[in-house]
C-alpha cells in the first residue's frame, strides 16, 4: 500500500512543495558562500599580512584551524548550523546570533520605514498615473518612477545627503540617532534595538523626533527605489483592469470614473502586485546593504560589508544564511497569499 | 473639479512635506535635543577604526589599542604632550642585571572593581599573553621574554632571553603591555568584551560606562588612576564608530561630533581646513610608506645591476610631488628608514640621492652597471588597504620614472588578501607596503625589516647589518645607540637599498574650535589619549 506523503488537498500539496523547496535553496546558498569565502582569503592575512612573515602568518592560520581539510570544516559548520549555532565572528568575537538579533533589528526598522515610503509614494502615484493616462501627469510620474528605479541606491543616498545635510543642514548625515540619544536608549528595558520603539519606550518626545529625523533619508533612499517599481506595476495593472468588461459595465451603469477606479478596478489590480511586492521586499534587503553603509545604519547589510572586507567567513556565512532564510520564508508567505487570492494560480 | 483621487494624492503629498519639515525643524539643528545631558566638558570622538577585542591578548590592531590605551594601565607609558617613556603603574623600571628588567609598582593601585593591582597581576597579564598566543594577538612582541617573577607584592622581574634589550621598556607600553585583573580574566582564553566592561577589570584613566561594540562607547574618568597621564581634563568621552570616512567628515563639519580621528582622506582634510568652526591639528606620525624590492625577482642580471636599478629608482622618485599633489601635505617626504622625530633618525636618502629627481646621476648609475634602458619594472600596489589615494600615488610614481626615459613601469593593483600572500611568494618584483610601529622606537623600523628572518621576505639578509642591529638593541647608552642607528640607515641607503622609503604620515585630527588639547596627544608616542582633551 503506497504511503501518502503529500496532503490530499491540491492547495496544501502546492504549499507543502513550496515549503520543502526552502531547504535545498538555503543549503545551496550556504554551500556556495562557504566555499567561495574560503577562496577569497582569511581574516588573519587580511589583518596582519603587511606586518608578519609568511611563516608567522602560516603558524597563526594553523592555530586558528584554517588549514584543516575543507570538507571537515564544511561538515562541522553544517552540523552546528542545524543546531542553530551560527558561530562566533573571527574578527570581533561577536556571537553571530547576537549580530543577527541586534543588527537584524536595525535592518528590520529600515525596511519598515522604506516600505512606508514605497507604499505612500508608489501606490497613490501609480493610481494617478493610470487615472491620467498619457497626459502630462502620467508622463511626469512615469519619468519620476524610472529615475528613482534606475538610480543606484547609494547615489540617491549621496544626493539626499548633499542636499538635506551638507547644503541645507536640515537632517543628520548618518546614524540612527544622535550619540547622546543612542547612549541613553542603550539603557532602555526591555531593549528592542529598534530605535523608534526604544525611543517611545524611553518616553522622551525629543528622542522620538531625533530618531525619526535620522530615518528620513535612509528610508527615502531605499523606499523610493521600490516606489518606482510599485508606480509602474500599479499603473499597468490598473489600466488593464479598467479595460475589463465588468469595469465597462460599471461605466455603462453611470458609475463615476473616480468610483470606477477606486471601488471596481483598483482592488482587483492589486492582486498580481502581491507577488511582486514579496520579491521587492527581498530585493530591499539587498538594497539595504548599500543604504546602510551610506548612512551608517548598523544593520545586517552594514555588518556584512564590514565582515566581507575583513574576510570573516564565519560572520558572512551566518548573515547570508539568515538573509536567505528570510527571503525564502517571505517568498513562501507571498505564495500562500497568492494562491489564496489569485484564482489564476494553478495548483 | 478635483476628483477624490487627486485630493487624496495631494493630501498624501502635503502630509509628507509637512512631516519632513516638522522633523527637520524638530530641534532646529542637527544636534540632539539631549546633547546637554552628556554634561559640560564631555567630548564626542569619531573614528573609522574598529575594535577586534578589548582583551589585550586577542588584538594587535589600531582600533583595539585606541580603546585599550584609555582604559588599561601599563607598567610604562608616555608622558602627556610628548613621547618620553615614563613609569605608569610602575614607580620605577630598570635593568637590574643584563637580562633582568625589574619594575617596582606604585602603592595602593586598584582596578576599577576594587581588586588590588599587584605584581601578581602583572605576572599574570604577561604569562597569559604567552599562554593564549591568540592568532590575532600581539604575543610575538614578547619574543625576547623568558619569564616573569614576583619578587614581592609590588616588585616584578622580567628575565629576558637576550641581554640589555633596549626595546623592552617600549614593549611594556605597546599593545602587549596592558595590565589585567587576574580575578576577572581567564588565564587560558580570551574574555568577552561585555564581560570585561561588566567586571570593571581595568585600571586606566577611564572606565567604560557603556559599550556597544564598534557602534558607541562611553568612557568615564576613573578616580583611582595614578599613572603618568595624571588627572583627566574632561568629564568623559563618547567614541562613535563610522564605516565611511565621508560620514565622519560630514559629522565633524556640522559639529555633530567634537573630534574626528583616523581616518579622513587627504581631500577631506584639505576641505575641513577651510571649514568654519573646526580646526585641523597635525602631529608627527609613525606611519611610513615605502617600496620593497624582491632581490630575486626584480630586473637585473646580477647584484650590481639590481643595486643600480634601485639607486636609479631612489634618484628619480619625487617625494615632494607625492606629498603635495596626492596627499595634500598629510604625508611628508621620507628620506630614511626611520621616520623623523625618533632618536637616531637621519636622512641618508636626501644626503646621497638628493630631494629632486636627478636624471644625470640615475643615467650614470645604470650605465656604469651595464643596465640597458628603459628598464622594465613590474610595480605592484594595493588600492584598498592603504587608502584610496594609493592609486593616485603609484600612478604618479610611474609617471615620474617613465618621464626620465630610463624606466618602463608595468603598474598593477591587487586586492589586499591576495596581495599579502603573493608579495611573500615572490610574485612581485617591486611592491608597495606601509608600516605602523608597534612601539615608538627606531628599532621597530629596522629589525622587523632588515634582520634575519624579517617579515619582508624579500631575500635581503646581511650579516653586517644584523650585527649592527644587535649592537643597537643592546646598547644602554642613548648617544652611542643613536649613532649606531644612524650608521645602519646610512649603510642600508648607500650599499643595499633593500627598500626605498617614500612618505611619512602625519597624525591628523580635526576638532571643533571649542575643544583643546588635541595637539598634546598628536606626538611621537603615536597614542591618541583622551585624558588631555578638554571642551568649553
Amino acid at each position: 500500500m503506497a504511503v501518502r506523503i503529500l496532503p490530499r488537498s491540491p492547495l496544501l500539496r502546492y504549499l507543502a512543495v513550496r515549503l520543502a523547496l526552502i531547504v535545498p535553496t538555503v543549503l545551496i546558498l550556504v554551500t556556495v558562500v562557504f566555499f567561495f569565502m574560503r577562496v577569497v582569503g582569511d581574516p588573519i592575512t587580511a589583518a596582519l599580512g603587511g606586518r608578519l612573515s609568511p611563516d608567522q602568518l602560516a603558524a597563526r592560520r594553523t592555530a586558528a584551524g584554517f588549514d584543516r581539510p575543507i570538507l571537515n570544516q564544511y561538515l562541522e559548520y553544517l552540523g552546528r548550523l542545524l543546531h542553530g549555532d551560527f558561530g562566533t565572528a573571527l574578527t570581533d568575537r561577536r556571537q553571530i546570533s547576537e549580530v543577527l538579533v541586534t543588527n537584524g533589528a536595525a535592518t528590520l526598522e529600515l525596511t519598515f520605514w522604506a516600505l512606508i515610503v514605497a507604499f505612500a509614494v508608489g501606490v497613490p502615484l501609480g493610481r494617478l498615473a493610470a487615472r491620467y493616462r498619457d497626459r502630462i501627469g502620467d508622463v511626469s510620474i512615469r519619468v519620476f518612477a524610472i529615475l528613482v528605479y534606475a538610480a543606484p541606491v547609494f547615489f540617491l543616498g549621496l544626493l539626499l545627503k548633499l542636499l538635506f545635510s551638507s547644503t541645507l543642514g536640515w537632517l543628520p548625515a548618518s546614524g540612527r540617532a544622535a550619540p547622546a540619544v543612542a547612549l541613553e536608549l542603550q539603557h532602555v528595558t526591555p531593549r528592542t534595538n529598534i530605535m523608534i520603539v526604544d525611543a517611545i519606550l524611553y518616553g522622551d518626545t525629543g528622542y522620538v523626533f531625533d530618531v525619526l529625523r535620522h530615518a528620513i533619508m535612509p528610508a527615502l533612499a531605499l523606499g523610493l527605489l521600490t516606489a518606482g517599481v510599485f508606480i509602474r506595476l500599479i499603473r499597468i495593472n490598473l489600466l488593464e483592469t479598467m479595460r475589463t468588461d465588468y469595469v465597462m459595465a460599471a461605466r455603462a451603469r453611470g458609475v463615476s470614473e473616480a468610483k470606477v477606479v477606486r471601488k471596481h478596478a483598483f482592488r482587483n489590480a492589486l492582486v498580481p502586485i502581491v507577488t511582486v511586492m514579496g520579491m521587492q521586499i527581498a530585493m530591499m534587503l539587498g538594497g539595504a546593504i548599500l543604504t546602510e553603509t551610506t548612512f551608517e545604519w548598523q544593520g545586517l547589510g552594514y555588518m556584512l560589508t564590514h565582515y566581507l572586507l575583513a574576510r570573516d567567513f564565519v560572520a558572512v556565512q551566518g548573515i547570508v544564511t539568515a538573509i536567505a532564510v528570510v527571503v525564502a520564508v517571505t517568498s513562501f508567505l507571498i505564495d500562500i497569499i497568492n494562491a489564496l487570492v489569485d484564482p489564476r494560480v494553478r495548483y | 473639479m478635483k476628483t477624490r483621487t487627486t485630493r487624496l494624492g495631494l493630501a498624501v503629498a502635503a502630509i509628507a512635506v509637512t512631516a519632513l519639515t516638522l522633523a527637520a525643524c524638530g530641534s532646529g539643528r542637527t544636534s540632539t535635543p539631549a546633547a546637554s545631558k552628556s554634561g559640560g566638558g564631555s567630548i564626542i570622538v569619531g573614528t573609522t577604526d574598529k575594535v577586534t577585542t578589548l582583551d589585550p591578548a586577542g588584538s594587535y590592531d589600531n582600533g583595539s589599542f585606541h580603546v585599550q590605551t584609555q582604559v588599561f594601565s601599563f607598567l610604562m607609558s608616555f608622558e602627556p604632550g610628548g613621547a618620553v617613556l615614563a613609569p605608569d603603574a610602575a614607580k620605577s623600571c630598570s635593568f637590574t642585571s643584563d637580562v633582568v628588567y625589574t619594575c617596582i609598582l606604585k602603592d595602593g593601585l586598584k582596578f576599577a572593581n576594587g581588586n588590588p593591582l599587584t605584581a601578581a597581576s602583572v605576572k599574570y597579564s604577561f604569562e597569559r599573553q604567552l599562554k593564549i598566543n591568540d592568532p590575532n594577538g600581539p604575543a610575538s612582541l614578547l619574543a625576547n621574554l623568558g619569564s616573569v617573577a614576583v619578587v614581592n607584592p609590588t616588585t616584578v622581574a622580567f628575565t629576558l632571553t637576550a641581554a640589555n634589550d633596549q626595546t623592552f621598556p617600549q614593549v611594556l607600553a605597546s599593545p602587549v603591555g596592558p595590565i589585567v585583573d587576574e580575578a576577572s580574566f581567564p588565564a587560558d582564553k580570551l574574555l568577552d568584551d561585555n564581560a570585561i566592561v561588566t567586571a570593571k577589570a581595568t585600571s586606566g584613566p577611564y572606565t567604560i560606562a557603556s559599550y556597544n561594540k564598534n557602534t558607541l562607547v562611553e568612557f568615564k574618568p576613573y578616580a583611582g588612576y595614578q599613572g603618568v597621564q595624571g588627572s583627566v581634563q574632561n568629564a568623559g568621552v563618547t567614541l562613535k564608530y563610522y564605516a565611511d570616512s565621508n560620514n565622519l567628515k560630514l559629522d565633524i563639519a556640522s559639529a555633530a561630533i567634537d573630534i574626528a580621528t583616523r581616518s579622513l582622506s587627504p581631500t577631506d582634510i584639505e576641505s575641513l581646513g577651510k571649514t568654519k568652526g573646526v580646526k585641523v591639528v597635525t602631529g608627527p606620525g609613525g606611519e611610513i610608506r615605502y617600496v620593497v624590492f624582491n632581490l630575486n625577482t626584480m630586473p637585473g642580471d646580477n647584484a650590481d645591476q639590481k643595486l643600480a636599478i634601485r639607486k636609479a629608482f631612489a634618484l628619480l622618485v619625487d617625494r615632494s610631488e607625492l606629498s603635495t599633489q596626492v596627499y595634500k601635505g598629510t604625508y611628508t617626504p621620507l628620506y630614511s628608514y626611520v621616520p623623523e622625530g625618533l632618536p637616531g633618525a637621519a636622512k641618508p636618502f636626501s644626503d646621497l640621492y638628493g630631494t629632486k629627481p636627478d636624471l644625470a646621476a640615475a643615467t650614470k648609475a645604470l650605465s656604469d652597471a651595464g643596465v640597458s634602458t628603459p628598464v622594465t619594472l613590474h610595480l605592484q600596489y594595493n588600492p584598498d588597504h592603504y587608502g584610496s589615494s594609493s592609486d593616485q600615488e603609484y600612478n604618479a610614481v610611474k609617471r615620474q620614472l617613465e618621464a626620465s626615459g630610463l624606466f618602463k613601469i608595468e603598474l598593477q593593483a591587487t586586492e589586499w588578501v591576495t596581495y599579502a600572500k603573493e608579495r611573500s611568494a615572490d610574485a612581485y618584483p617591486a611592491y608597495q607596503l606601509g608600516w605602523f610601529p608597534d612601539f615608538s622606537d627606531a628599532d621597530n623600523y629596522l629589525t622587523p625589516f632588515f634582520d634575519k628572518d624579517n617579515f619582508l621576505h624579500s631575500h635581503f639578509e646581511n650579516a653586517d647589518i644584523s650585527a649592527l642591529l644587535e649592537s643597537e638593541r643592546t646598547d644602554g647608552n642613548p648617544t652611542t645607540r643613536a649613532a649606531t642607528i644612524q650608521k645602519i640607515q646610512t649603510e642600508l641607503a648607500s650599499k643595499y637599498i633593500p627598500t626605498v622609503p617614500l612618505l611619512q604620515g602625519a597624525q591628523v585630527a580635526v576638532a571643533v574650535d571649542a575643544v583643546s588639547g588635541v595637539e598634546k596627544t598628536l606626538n611621537a608616542s603615536f597614542q591618541f589619549r583622551y585624558s588631555v582633551l578638554s571642551k568649553g
